[in-house]
């Protein structure tokens, strides 16, 4: 049995691996790019950069190409660790080499800038591509299955290798006389599955428990080097209102 | 018979002409040929069942699932405890059955006759209310709780204090009532929080979740 909670200092702190199942914590030296919000914690000299900050100009251009995210991120520049978490959520890094994987906007917490991330064409999600590490966060274990496979979009975080998914609709239950009566009356309601994801090919689709709609949190603004910005504005937690 | 696939996603075999019972929404993903048809009923039975479970607010909406393939299931991030029943009974407040086989009997069951007026005082102290959910049969049921589930069995000569919150579900020849510890503190206001308690006694399973949050 363990005896009260484990102490942690720079010098025990792991080198990019899990503190627990709900904190990551990154051994930064260099630069990362990170969510707005998910650091709760650091240790060492680490400057916060907004995407717009001059001196990046160049990293920008090889390693992040989403106009509508640039409100939601921030480059970690310098020395230390930094301890990673997001709404109590299971996190967890993943390797990519020389591959790709999308992952819900709202859920990828941090990226090495040698990935690059695009826009995926799915509104809400983000593709990383090339070679590094990357953490991302889903509400319980993710549960990793193969194609072909439907999934409710809220069930989804992501997936890689496979081709993009398209929508399914079933509109199965609409037929016949019950279903006449319930699309004239709504009586007997919606199950609330006639809409999902469909991915086939070869690949890997990564599942989660729900995504809890929770009360959007407004971050802490990190200091004043980062300009203040509406949570309207910001197309990611639109996203994530939207359930994408 | 269900598969947990970790704390909070429960993995369904879809077998033609077996239909699972599970809430509206919460599908997470399936494979194969699968219809989610809303449960006009809400559940098993005919009009009076509809009717009764109405009436005692245990109608939480229900859709059929039908077809052959496999289906996987998790409500709103909540903890999910795969229960297995062999003949006997499973009591489960609607709002927290996730999914259940089809093979299980469905029905309301009125606390009032689990202890009488005692019973009465029990639903309305604890905020179940006065009607609880049953399955009877062979199968498996999921059900939800916030935190994760641990499972207390209940023998007869060792009765077990639940706090009603924190309760989940039981099984087996249980009787239940609330037993409540209100002295002059309460009255004042100044309580130990923990006035009212579920005493179950007899033989069975009670399962408690790792919080206070209602469903």
């Amino acid at each position: 049995m363990t005896t009260g909670p484990v102490v942690w200092d720079p010098s025990t702190l792991p080198t990019d691996d899990n503190v627990n199942p709900y904190a990551f914590s990154v051994a930064l030296n260099g630069r990362w790019f990170l969510q707005k919000g998910k650091m709760v914690a650091y240790y060492g000299n680490i400057t916060f950069h907004p995407i717009g900050y001059g001196p990046l100009d160049s990293l920008i251009s090889t390693s992040f190409h989403s106009p509508t995210h640039v409100g939601d991120w921030v480059v970690a520049e310098g020395q230390g660790h930094m301890i990673l978490a997001d709404r109590a959520y299971d996190v967890n890094s993943y390797d990519l080499e020389q591959g790709n994987l999308t992952v819900r906007a709202g859920n990828l917490l941090a990226f090495a800038p040698t990935l690059a991330l695009k826009q995926s064409i799915i509104p809400g999600f983000l593709t990383l591509i090339g070679s590094g590490k990357f953490v991302a966060a889903s509400n319980g274990p993710v549960h990793f299955v193969e194609p072909p496979i439907r999934v409710d979009p809220q069930a989804l975080v992501g997936w890689a290798d496979c081709p993009s998914p398209c929508h399914h609709y079933d509109h199965a239950y609409m037929r016949g006389v019950l279903g006449g009566v319930r699309r004239l009356t709504g009586i007997g309601g919606a199950s609330g599955e006639e809409h999902q994801y469909e991915f086939v090919g070869a690949g890997q689709v990564l599942l989660q428990s729900t995504e809890v709609l929770m009360n959007e949190l407004v971050a802490v603004e990190p200091g004043h080097t980062v300009p203040a910005q509406s949570a309207q504005a910001n197309l990611g937690a639109l996203g994530r209102q939207l359930g994408f | 018979m269900f598969t947990q696939i970790n704390s909070k996603m429960v993995e369904a075999p879809v077998i033609p002409g077996q239909r699972l019972f599970s809430q509206r929404g919460a599908m997470l993903a399936y494979r194969g040929q699968v219809t989610f048809t809303p449960n006009i009923m809400g559940g098993q039975g005919g009009i009076g069942s509809m009717l009764g479970r109405r009436i005692a607010n245990e109608d939480t909406p229900l859709m059929t699932v039908e077809g052959s393939g496999s289906a996987m299931f998790g409500h709103g991030g909540h903890h999910t405890h795969v229960i297995q029943l062999t003949g006997d009974t499973l009591y489960v407040e609607a709002d927290r059955l996730l999914v259940f086989e089809g093979s299980l009997q469905q029905s309301t069951m009125f606390m009032g006759s689990q202890g009488g007026l005692r019973g009465i005082i029990r639903g309305q102290a604890t905020g179940q209310g006065l009607f609880t959910t049953t399955l009877t049969g062979h199968g498996s049921a999921a059900v939800l709780a916030h935190g994760g589930v641990f499972e207390i069995p209940i023998t007869p000569d060792r009765p077990i204090h639940v706090d009603p919150q924190a309760y989940v579900a039981h099984r087996g020849e249980v009787r239940s009532k609330v037993s409540t510890a209100i002295g002059w503190r309460e009255a004042v206001g100044r309580g130990s929080g923990e006035a009212f308690q579920l005493e179950l006694t007899g033989n069975g399973t009670v399962f408690v979740q790792a919080s206070e949050e209602k469903l």
